[in-house]
């Protein structure tokens, strides 16, 4: 069987999102448009299963041709399909969490004024998204790569109402761009050296590089900070937290499962030119490193459900980073394809708590909500223990492959800096467990409390019980195998996982550079004393917030108040926004400003200079038309005068 | 064979003769007035459709379908016709235009309506004729002739400072022009002969000095430059814009700025090449400053139209980027965007025409949130944002993305200017997304005492929108019908430059080359001194 | 067909134009009456038909004389057109005072 059926992989939910588009112009087929998405993502989910019986670890990768895109000269860019195994993984999160979170939104958006224009631009954002990952050539990626911004910024402003949701998606979309520009620099520098953007000639040509030199070095720093930008990575994150404007559903498809591991997916992708460049992958660790603690030490001190998680979001990106960083790219992979799991679930879970509160988000305004919603109550559980690193759960399998990479990869290469980043990375494990079951346990435990919130979700009339009630069965049943997958993911495809990346482009890249993993700490092979330490990092951070947000509240009260400033500084998110604010977005309106202001009185000065001079000369010879018929009549007579006594002298008569 | 000949003067004439038919036509009724406008329009229309059956696009450097109709025999003076792809597409694109403008303005008009669409047809005979002229004096007159329409269309219909900018756009452009006219003439009198097709001034080159050259190039860009607009000397286009009627709008910033940019592509680089060479980083570094320094000002506007008009100073920064990045991809890069930017920048004028013409306003303070109320205008307006934004899979990404590729990969220019012009993206999202955010998103506000009339589009108006739109997403995923014609011109006019040359070398990869030591033996001399001074001054 | 005059004649002539074509300059620049300054110029041009006229008998051909006549025939035309100027104009003002009609100054 060839894999021509695999081209409609992103084309099936482009028809579906003309059929929504439809549905938006008439309000009696709203409705429809949840059955549309979904059937079309689940059709693209069969196809990429389909095509995933084909692409098997140690098969050739293969190209599916489509059409032509851009030519000019010998520049091409097509609509041409790549399938590898990293493709395969990809698609499978894509389509497979895709449809499970469709599944939920059909019933969380219900009665929403937008029905059919939500699931317009979800369908829109699967074809973005399955396009970047099928993608055969840099550019096409970049299609789907710009595409994927675009949805995620009609998305965030969906309630466009709310002037904060149009002013997060406005900042998504620009601080996106500003990846972008990089990468598509990147996309020129790679042709000016290379003569191709597609892959297939581009690793061939790489394969025979020893070493990057020079503009070939360049480039990974070029995509890394495109990689940055999507994946919200400092210092581009800023754009993440503010997302979670957009509808819960929203979150968690585009902003934690699918949209922003783009980035891990493009250096993944990358691989092979990441692993010439001496510098290159360091600094992806670097960033991922401090980007995966800076982000978990802001989640500690917030109090709005989502943003926790939203944190926690850029937390574990950071992760991947640091796995890739560390050449690691089994574990960045792996650990996206468990949390996509596990996040889409905690959101799902955390968009239930928002539904079932009437909008309120604000942990300090909910407790003891186990009572009221069980099924939502444990379901969270099962999301927390995966993101805690518990294990058994899928996020202990995936975090620990990556820190016990990292760690190899710093005693191995007697590299101190990877080992700090290694260790680093634990602290943020205990972090990690810390906040999340401080979250969980303010929301289900604790004495009974809820002030519901004041959003109507838009619905234009639908009534609201005033109090907390669980989801329907239709909502609950997609995160029930989310639930699955959070917590025998990383049991079950550990095996499956590490074969299909390593067969894939991302994987031989690393295959002849590898090191051999002997370095040993704490007498223990590294990979075995990082479980231990991990294990105990995880249980250690549960444990401490049970202290406090369950057993002694107080003793919560009293930490914040003996460390103010420090909680303070955390509340505000170190005060990145603010300053970003008047480092870069004042200057540059004031520049602006300026610029107008020149425009107008410099330059549009000088051409009204050069209007003038001709006017200026007329002025000065203005007083001599008086109009009186003398005067013209005697200059006439002094000029013919002077005239003639010139000709006399002249010629001497 | 007969209509082959005819063809092109059919398309100028005939647009020409319908407008001068107009004062004649019987009966008072407006309606009946602007039927017979948008059925004339539509008929040019589909003769231009004739072009893309008749001309021969496998050969598409080659001027086709030409003919001569003699004008002063005596002087030997002939209105010449002729197209290559370059040509087709934009006579196209203004045929198009026009019966979506005419149509747009039903409602938008309320005066002198014979005058007003009398006035729309001659400029769109003058615009063809600007396109298929391959004698620079009936391209000279052409484009000169542009200006009394519009200085009409602008001066009559205008908003409150009419009169001021259309004294201004008559007053910069022709000011311009007249240089333009000496230096065709200088180029014509170094060349030896008062022959002025372009056939014939294509030779001039072999008899003038690279700095008699320059002097001629300079010449030209006074009058192209002015009209395209380029940075400094862009101030006449905002007020332009802003003052004239939804259709100036729409017709100068669709059409009349790339009688600009395709005078620059058709004549000035073509014929005085080693100028080109010289002139090509100047030029560069004046789009750049341009692109940023329109967008930034963008980002300050209040005024929708403004913003809007002045988005359009950025855009055709990357249009003259691309043209003096003197490759393949540039250079069709730069025809792509000519025609993108007519498609998305027209739409947005339009669009913003029917506000203008509900509210009466077009303060971005006083208008706001319209998506709640007028969706399928949101829909439309959020669409041509994204297109003019550059968004990949609409038409404008096809344009930029080959201009600052042809940048970046340029001899005589280089990365650089593709990284500064980036920033371009950066801030065209900053701009855009500004308006939208405030015009389209958010709570509504509507000025007072209209508050009736936020009715969303009507018929009409979809009709005059969904064709663009169709055309936009079209030529975002499949932009190959027109990007395949256009290699072959593209190469001719590198041949001419001799950056072909340069081109070879650079594409074999991995290698890099020292381009200056490795041409130098094979282009001419004049080029290779200039391409060595560049280079030795950038290290 | 004719003698030359004497170049002694001649002489008196061109005077006599000149003198003509003075008192008529001066007429025109210091008088400020419509119809005077406009005999004024009538005299003018006398003054130089004179000398036109001189000069042709004087070179034996007609080139000065076809042009006094072509002068005398413009003139008249022009005094027809002229007076009916200044009665248009003096139904206008009431005066007859060139000073009136200034309104063309720069």
């Amino acid at each position: 069987m060839t894999l021509q059926f695999a081209r409609f992989i992103p084309w099936l939910p482009i028809v579906a999102a003309i059929f929504c588009a439809l549905c938006c112009t008439k309000k009696s087929w709203r409705h429809y448009a949840s059955w549309i998405c979904l059937a079309s993502v689940v059709g693209s989910f069969i196809l990429s299963l389909m095509a995933g019986s084909i692409i098997t670890p140690g098969k050739e990768a293969q190209t599916v041709t489509f059409f032509e895109w851009i030519h000019a000269g010998r520049f091409q860019a097509n609509f041409h399909y790549y399938f590898d195994t990293l493709t395969i993984v990809m698609l499978y999160v894509i389509t497979g969490i895709g449809s499970l979170v469709i599944w939920y939104a059909g019933g969380y958006m219900k009665g929403d004024r937008g029905y059919a224009r939500f699931f317009m631009a979800v369908s829109l954002f699967i074809f973005s998204m399955t396009t970047l990952v099928m993608a055969d050539n840099l550019l096409l990626l970049f299609l789907g790569w710009e595409g994927v911004g675009l949805c995620s910024y009609l998305l965030i402003g969906y309630y466009y109402d709310k002037p904060s949701a149009v002013a997060a998606g406005k900042k998504a979309f620009i601080v996106n761009r500003i990846g972008d520009l990089c990468f598509i620099l990147g996309i020129f520098l790679t042709y000016r050296e290379f003569g191709t953007i597609a892959y297939e000639p581009l690793f061939e040509a790489l394969a025979d590089m020893e070493h990057a030199t020079g503009s070939v070095a360049a480039i990974p720093f070029l995509f890394m900070l495109g990689a940055f930008g999507k994946s919200a990575q400092l210092p581009l994150y800023v754009w993440l937290p503010d997302a979670m404007e957009g509808p819960t559903p929203v979150s968690a498809l585009i902003h934690a499962a699918t949209m922003v591991t783009a980035g891990v997916y493009l250096i993944a992708r990358m691989m092979p030119m990441f692993v010439l460049s001496p510098y290159a992958l360091p600094v992806v660790a670097t960033v991922g490193g401090l980007t995966a603690l800076f982000a978990a030490t802001i989640a500690l001190c917030q109090y709005d459900i989502k943003r926790i998680f939203a944190y926690s979001t850029v937390s574990q990106l950071g992760y991947m980073f640091l796995g890739l960083g560390a050449a690691s790219s089994v574990g960045a992979v792996f650990h996206l394809f468990t949390h996509a799991f596990f996040k889409a679930l905690l959101f799902l879970t955390a968009g239930s708590v928002m539904h079932a509160m009437a909008g309120q988000l604000d942990l300090r305004k909910m407790g003891g909500l186990r009572h009221k919603m069980p099924v939502t109550c444990w379901l969270m559980f099962a999301g927390c223990l995966a993101l805690a690193g518990v294990p058994l759960f899928s996020g202990f399998y995936s975090k620990d492959l990556i820190l016990g990479d990292a760690m190899a990869a710093g005693l191995n290469g007697h590299n101190p800096w990877m080992t700090v980043l290694a260790w680093m990375g634990l602290f943020t494990a205990f972090l990690t467990a810390f906040y999340t079951f401080r979250l969980w346990f303010r929301v289900f435990w604790g004495p009974d409390q809820c002030v519901m919130g004041d959003d109507h979700h838009d619905d234009g009339g639908g009534h609201h019980p005033h109090e907390p009630h669980e989801m329907p069965w239709s909502m609950n049943l997609p995160l029930v195998f989310l639930a699955v997958g959070a917590v025998i993911g990383g049991m079950v495809c550990h095996e499956w996982m590490t074969t299909m990346v390593l067969s894939s482009s991302a994987g031989e890249a690393l295959s002849h550079g590898g090191t051999a993993h002997h370095a040993s700490l704490f007498g223990m092979d590294v990979h075995s004393a990082v479980m231990v330490l991990s294990i105990a990092a995880a249980l250690l951070g549960i444990a401490l917030a049970a202290w406090f947000h369950l057993i002694r509240p107080s003793a919560a009260d009293r930490v914040k108040q003996s460390y103010a400033g420090l909680c303070d500084l955390l509340e505000n998110k170190y005060f990145v926004d603010e300053l970003y604010d008047a480092v870069v977005v004042r200057p540059l309106k004031l520049i602006g400003s300026v610029c107008f202001v020149i425009d107008r009185l410099v330059i549009d000065g000088m051409v009204s200079l050069v209007g003038f001079a001709p006017r200026l000369l007329g002025l000065t010879v203005r007083p001599t038309q008086s109009g009186s018929l003398q005067g013209y009549g005697l200059s006439m007579v002094v000029g013919l005068a002077i005239m003639l006594l010139l000709v006399t002298l002249m010629w001497g008569y | 064979m007969g209509l082959d000949i005819a063809l092109l003067p059919l398309l100028v004439i005939f647009p020409l003769l319908s407008g001068l038919m107009l004062p004649f036509l019987g009966g008072d009724d407006p309606q009946r007035i602007k039927s017979f406008a948008l059925i004339s329009s539509l008929f040019t229309f589909v003769f231009s459709l004739g072009l893309l059956v008749g001309y021969d696009f496998s050969n598409s450097a080659e001027m086709g379908l030409v003919t001569d109709v003699s004008w002063f025999e005596s002087l030997g003076l002939t209105f010449s016709f002729g197209v290559d792809a370059i040509s087709i597409w934009l006579v196209l694109l203004t045929t198009l235009l026009m019966p979506l403008v005419i149509l747009g303005s039903f409602s938008a008009i309320k005066f002198r309506i014979r005058e007003f669409f009398f006035w729309l047809l001659l400029l769109e005979a003058a615009m063809i004729g600007v396109f298929v002229a391959t004698d620079i004096l009936f391209f000279y007159i052409c484009f000169e002739f542009t200006l009394i329409p519009m200085y009409f269309l602008i001066g009559i219909y205008g908003s409150s400072q009419r009169l001021k900018a259309a004294k201004m756009l008559f007053l910069y452009t022709f000011t311009g022009s007249m240089l333009t006219f000496a230096g065709i003439l200088y180029m014509a009198w170094c060349n030896g002969s008062w022959d002025f097709s372009f056939e014939a001034l294509s030779h001039a080159h072999e008899n003038m000095t690279t700095n008699q050259q320059v002097l001629a190039m300079l010449a030209m860009l006074a009058g192209f430059a002015v009209k395209v607009p380029l940075f400094p000397v862009h101030t006449w286009l905002p007020l332009a814009h802003t003052e004239a009627p939804t259709a100036g709008s729409v017709v100068l910033a669709g059409v009349l700025l790339k009688l600009g940019t395709y005078a620059l592509i058709r004549l000035a680089i073509p014929m005085l090449p080693d100028a080109a060479l010289v002139v090509a980083p100047y030029m560069g570094i004046l789009a750049v400053v341009g692109v940023i320094y329109a967008a930034l000002i963008c980002w300050v506007q209040k005024d929708i139209k403004k913003l809007v008009a002045y988005s359009s100073v950025s855009h055709l920064g990357f249009c003259v980027l691309g043209m003096f990045a003197l490759n393949v991809q540039g250079l069709s890069g730069s025809v792509m965007y000519m025609i993108n930017h007519g498609l998305s920048t027209g739409a947005l004028f339009l669009l913003i025409g029917m506000i203008y013409e509900r509210f009466h306003t077009r303060e971005m303070s006083q208008i706001q949130g319209l998506g709640r109320v007028m969706p399928i205008w949101a829909t439309f307006m959020v669409f041509f944002a994204m297109a003019s934004v550059g968004l990949p899979g609409l038409n404008g990404f096809v344009g930029e993305f080959l201009t600052l590729f042809g940048a970046f990969q340029s001899a005589v220019l280089g990365p650089a200017y593709a990284a500064v012009a980036g920033l371009g993206l950066i801030f065209g999202a900053i701009y855009i997304l500004h308006m939208v955010g405030k015009v389209v998103w958010g709570p509504v506000k509507i000025p007072q005492g209209h508050e009736n009339d936020a009715k969303d589009l009507t018929g009409r108006e979809i009709t005059v929108l969904l064709p663009l739109a169709i055309l936009c997403l079209w030529l975002g995923v499949y932009p190959m019908p027109i990007l395949r014609t256009l290699d072959q011109p593209a190469q001719a006019i590198m041949e001419r430059v001799g950056t072909d040359l340069l081109e070879e070398n650079q594409a074999k990869p991995p290698v890099r080359y020292d381009y200056h030591s490795h041409v130098r033996a094979e282009i001419s001399s004049d080029a290779t001194l200039t391409l060595k001074t560049l280079s030795e001054g950038g290290r | 067909m004719f003698e030359p005059i004497h170049s002694l004649a001649l002489t008196h002539y061109l005077i006599t134009g000149a003198i003509l074509f003075v008192l008529g300059l001066i007429g025109f620049v210091t008088r400020r009456n419509l119809i005077i300054m406009f005999l004024c110029t009538e005299m003018m041009f006398q003054g130089v038909s004179i000398s036109l006229v001189a000069f042709s008998r004087y070179h034996l051909n007609m080139t000065g004389q076809t042009f006094v006549i072509f002068v005398l025939t413009i003139a008249a035309a022009e005094a027809a057109l002229a007076l009916g100027l200044v009665v248009l104009l003096f139904r206008r003002k009431h005066t007859l005072d060139s000073e009136a009609w200034s309104s063309m100054s720069g």
